[in-house]
């Protein structure tokens, strides 16, 4: 590890002008659980470590009825997990915060920090490969351990994205508000992301000086139910091999409207409007359903161990919309 | 007290050892079952339960000494390559660093059986030490190793073990890349002609993965001198090999050296030998005349700090109609890493059945990886899995039921030596474990269960070296309010061995357990006694223990016999008075006794007792798994483990019960989700923390239950226990992997059995 400054700057602007002025040399840092391993790990070297912690106003949980859910980028997980609002409107969202490595991890990580980790490509996390992400010249991933790689969306960098919460916001269809310098943006979801043969040394739009302040998302349509199912190894305190967050609104046995999204395939949280299209007016019964699924992801582009995520991929699929 | 030197054979990690030992050759009256004793086999709490739990038990990684000063460990970045130059002055700048070595200025000490050295200048796997840099504290001296400098000259390297058996394959030493430049061999029989007389000729091949110790407590020692004597504190699991093996490298008397181990947070065999960074410290602490801690981090634990070797396992076996196991071979590699270790499997494959004509070819392959080391059943837990997953489809050949096939080729006799077994519950150990999994009432045929989550029964066999042997010894003092202190030469290991001893003294000298004090795990203190591993510790220490125990019952009597004036014969001996046995008014308490005596301390030495000769000794088990197959994402979730042994007496009930508990998480672990990952372009291990490293959490953990068929086995000694560390783990992976080929009807020869694995097998590959 090596050595730095750590600051903690008051204001948002003192913060964006910090972050843009030694824009190569320093991180923002919210909750730590991703940028401590980075540091230990000397897979960063930053001189200038930002807390943001300080900041005022960016922690709070707001609800408008009829409108939207506002979570302050530096909300934890764990109290995503457990909010009333979210849980019963915006269960997906609960249900993937949830779903993040432990009970201590869950407590210090936050929504802005869980959208912004980087990848966890073992070559990528490996403090002595000089991988394509890192500045190198391949990606080790194509023809060697690949078993956790994307089969979509690839190229020339195979990593998946890792946020749990960032593929339930990709199916509410949220925003990011992002601040710099005195201004505000704000973007859909689905354009925060960025894909490796756009820029493969990064994972989202955000450019120096730029930091994400809260999440907006809009109130989703009577009736809507919605929910997250993410594979894991071992029954916690791992990243989603596959996962998939559905927004769902059926009659009866008909769903009328899906919006899905899906993790651990792409190397950004990936949903098409094809897939969510596929499912229009189809009946929820286990047969209809899986003969949609069965032909999600055909155009796959598979690596050397990954082909089961496509199985794998559909049967959540089908299971999720099942139970919903 | 009698004692004589005998030859003595017993098994120890990979093989028999045969030692010449002094042995006590008293004999007692031997102790009936578990339920006719006070002490003995009753659910004591362990004595350190405290301590652990409230956290004031100090670990090696606690120890902190005045002026001590940390030291850190360069790790080689590349696989094979020799170091041209090392640049040290950044770091050697660095406020607060004392003192770097390097091969260029430490003193060149051979190790692992001479094939290098504490720093190489030729590294031969990512990991190998570079350099050590001393420090004031732990992140000034991990800052200082970012600083240091390495060139190197890679080479080529080699990362499986069929690559490293190929002519062309680079060699990672100068004498080849297969151990002692020839397979190990072990048959009997006539396999050729055994094959020719068989009716039906099978054969499959199954593969295990290396996975790594990843204990709680790293490597660390603290090393301290006083003038011409050096005192290490050292997470170990035998202090008496540290000891000899640093004064060696030091080269100092060895009563110059003192070694101390008071709790440790696991070792599961990695650390029955000497460390490089021991002997490191010692060195520059010399140098700097300052003491030092040295500890190793997770990433090192998972580079060098060993590892179970993995496996290849080549089975083909000849059969009769009925199911006879008529000829059966083996050929296995193991890739052992880059210093030489055993990998050797076949021990469950010789020793557990009935087969006249058998072989086992085995070779132990260098690779440029971490070198392995005893792991926890070395050689057992994944021959085991071959073997068992093997023995399954072969009776499913024969059209018989696993229980039954295996029923059918039971021996009664070692099948290798042809002597009986002191004794062998294994069928007991069938008959119970089948009954508590629903065998015979729960289990289906293959694959046949509806629906996506299908549930499947699988079970294998556990065999395992029982007894352990000399020599061994314990020292009982006693004082005169008839309290006692036991100085036992062993060291805990973490499985409860300060309490036991207790527990047989107190059973013996009739007085209460928190009366008496165990101390291990001090070369200056306690006797000598074997290190911790191989299940031989209880079976090894505690009949020493009684021996103490019993002698220093005699001495009292004696005592009481000189003063009451009367024979000993007289006398008895009963919680801490000796009487008469016919004018009970004659008697005479412990402190009357050493009063008259003038013995503040009464001592006596117990010494383990021989192993019987002519006989063979095991120990046998079963496990049974319950599992329960995602068919939709591949999971295996286990439902529930029962664990059926034969492992002589038990004499803790809660302590076993830790073992086993461990042991069967450690077996899921390897079942179905550990692996060490090793990079083939790079000759790099990708995972290297306990996160990418995945052992079970808690949640994992299926319910377990533990049936013990056996008790006291009075021919092995006279506490009669046989050991139980390793069978805990033996069979687990084994009956995990034949539980899920019954749910699914698929069998994956192959582990771990990672939900890929399913998925490829039902989706992927599905023909």
């Amino acid at each position: 590890m090596n050595k730095f400054n750590y600051i903690q700057p008051k204001t948002m602007n003192e913060t964006s002008n910090l972050l843009k002025k030694n824009s190569e040399s320093a991180i923002a840092f919210a909750g730590g659980t991703d940028v401590l391993g980075l540091i230990k790990n000397s897979i960063l070297l930053p001189k200038d470590v930002v807390n943001l912690k300080s900041l005022k106003g960016l922690a709070e949980i707001k609800y408008v009825p009829g409108r939207e859910m506002q979570i302050g980028a530096l909300v934890t997980l764990a109290e995503i997990a457990d909010h009333p609002v979210i849980k019963e409107k915006f269960t997906v969202l609960a249900q993937a915060a949830h779903d993040v490595a432990s009970p201590q991890f869950r407590n210090v990580a936050t929504l802005g920090g869980n959208i912004c980790q980087r990848p966890r490509c073992m070559y990528f996390r490996k403090e002595s490969v000089h991988c394509l992400r890192k500045g190198g010249d391949i990606c080790y991933a194509y023809n060697g351990f690949n078993k956790y790689h994307c089969i979509i969306g690839g190229g020339p960098c195979y990593i998946v994205h890792p946020s749990d919460t960032a593929v339930a916001l990709l199916a509410l269809n949220a925003k990011v508000s992002i601040y710099s310098q005195g201004k505000t943006r704000i973007i859909p979801i689905k354009d925060f992301f960025v894909l490796p043969d756009v820029d493969f040394k990064k994972e989202n739009i955000l450019t120096a000086g730029e930091i994400v302040e809260k999440i907006i998302i809009p109130e989703q349509p009577a009736g809507s139910r919605s929910g997250y199912v993410k594979f894991m190894e071992r029954e916690v305190w791992d990243f989603a091999i596959v996962s998939v967050a559905a927004v769902l609104n059926k009659s009866q046995n008909k769903i009328n409207n899906v919006k899905l999204a899906f993790g651990g395939v792409a190397p950004i949280p990936w949903n098409s409007n094809d897939i969510d299209s596929a499912f229009k007016g189809i009946d929820s019964s286990e047969e209809s359903l899986k003969k949609v699924s069965d032909n999600l992801f055909s155009k796959a582009d598979i690596l050397e161990m990954n082909a089961y995520k496509i199985p794998l991929v559909r049967n959540l699929t089908k299971r999720l919309l099942m139970n919903l | 007290m009698p004692r004589k030197v005998v030859k003595s054979k017993y098994f120890f990690e990979h093989d028999f050892i045969e030692t010449v030992g002094e042995v006590s050759t008293l004999k007692f009256p031997d102790w009936g079952k578990n339920d006719t004793l006070k002490y003995v086999g009753k659910p004591v709490s362990r004595s350190d339960g405290y301590d652990k739990v409230s956290g004031t038990a100090v670990y090696t990684f606690d120890v902190s000494l005045p002026r001590m000063a940390h030291a850190k460990i360069l790790g080689s970045s590349v696989p094979n390559a020799r170091i041209k130059k090392i640049d040290i002055e950044r770091a050697k700048a660095l406020t607060g660093v004392v003192a770097i070595y390097t091969h260029e200025n430490c003193p060149q000490k051979k190790w692992f059986y001479d094939t290098t050295f504490l720093f190489d200048p030729h590294v031969r796997c990512e990991g190998d030490e570079v350099a050590v840099v001393v420090a004031e504290t732990e992140k000034i001296a991990e800052q200082a190793i970012c600083l240091i400098n390495v060139e190197y000259q890679e080479e080529k390297f080699v990362t499986t073990s069929s690559q490293a058996l190929n002519d062309n394959t680079p060699k990672v030493h100068d004498f080849g890349n297969i151990l002692r430049g020839k397979p190990d061999v072990n048959s009997r029989g006539n396999v050729e002609e055994g094959f020719k007389q068989s009716d039906i000729i099978f054969e499959d091949t199954f593969t295990t993965q290396i996975v790594v110790h990843n204990m709680t407590e790293v490597m660390c020692s603290v090393v301290n001198w006083e003038g011409n004597k050096l005192t290490v504190w050292d997470s170990t699991q035998g202090v008496f090999s540290v000891r000899d093996a640093v004064a060696r490298s030091l080269g100092i008397p060895e009563s110059n050296v003192r070694v101390i181990k008071k709790y440790m947070g696991g070792g599961f065999g990695a650390k029955l030998e000497a460390g490089k960074y021991t002997v490191i410290a010692a060195l520059m602490s010399q140098e700097i005349g300052r003491p030092i801690k040295i500890t190793l981090d997770r990433k090192q634990m998972n580079l060098i700090a060993g590892n179970r070797p993995d496996s290849i396992q080549k089975y083909k076996a000849g059969l009769k109609k009925d199911g006879t196991l008529f000829a059966f071979t083996l050929e296995a590699k193991a890739a052992v890493g880059a210093y030489p270790d055993g990998g050797n499997c076949s021990g469950p494959f010789r020793g557990i059945y009935k087969c006249a004509n058998l072989s086992s070819t085995e070779y132990n392959v260098l690779i440029n990886a971490g070198r392995s080391r005893a792991f926890r059943a070395p050689g057992h837990v994944q021959g085991t899995f071959g073997l068992e997953s093997f023995m399954d489809e072969l009776a499913e050949k024969v059209g018989l039921d696993p229980l039954e096939f295996r029923l059918k080729n039971y021996s009664d006799v070692d099948p290798n030596s042809g002597r009986p077994y002191t004794s062998k519950f294994l069928k007991e150990a069938y008959q119970k474990g089948a009954d508590a999994i629903g065998w015979y009432t729960k289990r289906k045929a293959p694959g046949s269960d509806q629906g996506y989550l299908k549930h499947g029964i699988g079970m294998a066999t556990q065999i395992w070296g029982g007894s352990g042997g000399p020599p061994a010894y314990a020292i009982l003092k006693l004082n005169r309010d008839g309290s006692a202190i036991l100085l036992v030469g062993s060291q805990d290991l973490g499985t409860g061995t300060y309490t036991y001893p207790a527990q047989i003294t107190a059973e013996v000298l009739e007085i209460p357990i928190g009366k008496i004090q165990v101390t291990l795990g001090d070369t200056d203190v306690v006797p000598y006694g074997p290190g911790s591993g191989g299940s031989t510790t209880t079976a090894s220490i505690s009949p020493a223990v009684r021996d103490a125990a019993e002698q220093m019952k005699n001495k009292l009597i004696s005592g009481a016999a000189a003063i009451l004036e009367l024979p000993e014969e007289q006398l008895y001996y009963k919680e801490g008075v000796v009487q008469s046995k016919s004018v009970p008014e004659k008697k005479a308490t412990i402190r009357e006794i050493m009063q008259k005596m003038r013995e503040t301390v009464l001592v006596t030495t117990g010494a383990r007792n021989a192993n019987p000769s002519g006989y063979a000794i095991n120990s046998f088990g079963a496990q049974f798994a319950e599992v329960e197959v995602n068919t939709e994402t591949g999971k295996v979730r286990v439902i529930k483990v029962v664990a059926a042994h034969d492992i002589g007496r038990v004499l803790n009930p809660k302590t076993m019960n830790n073992q086993f508990h461990g042991g069967i998480m450690q077996g899921l672990g390897f079942a179905l989700m550990e692996e060490r990952i090793l990079d083939d372009a790079t000759g790099k291990v990708l995972n290297t923390n306990l996160h990418t490293y995945k052992v079970p959490t808690i949640k994992d953990v299926p319910e377990i239950e533990i049936i013990i068929v056996s008790d006291g086995d009075n021919l092995i000694s006279n506490t009669g226990v046989k050991g139980m560390g390793e069978p805990a783990i033996v069979p687990t992976a084994g009956a995990i992997a034949n539980a899920v080929y019954n749910a699914i009807g698929v069998r994956i020869k192959s582990l771990p059995i990672t939900p890929d694995k399913i998925l490829n097998a039902l989706y992927v590959n599905k023909s």
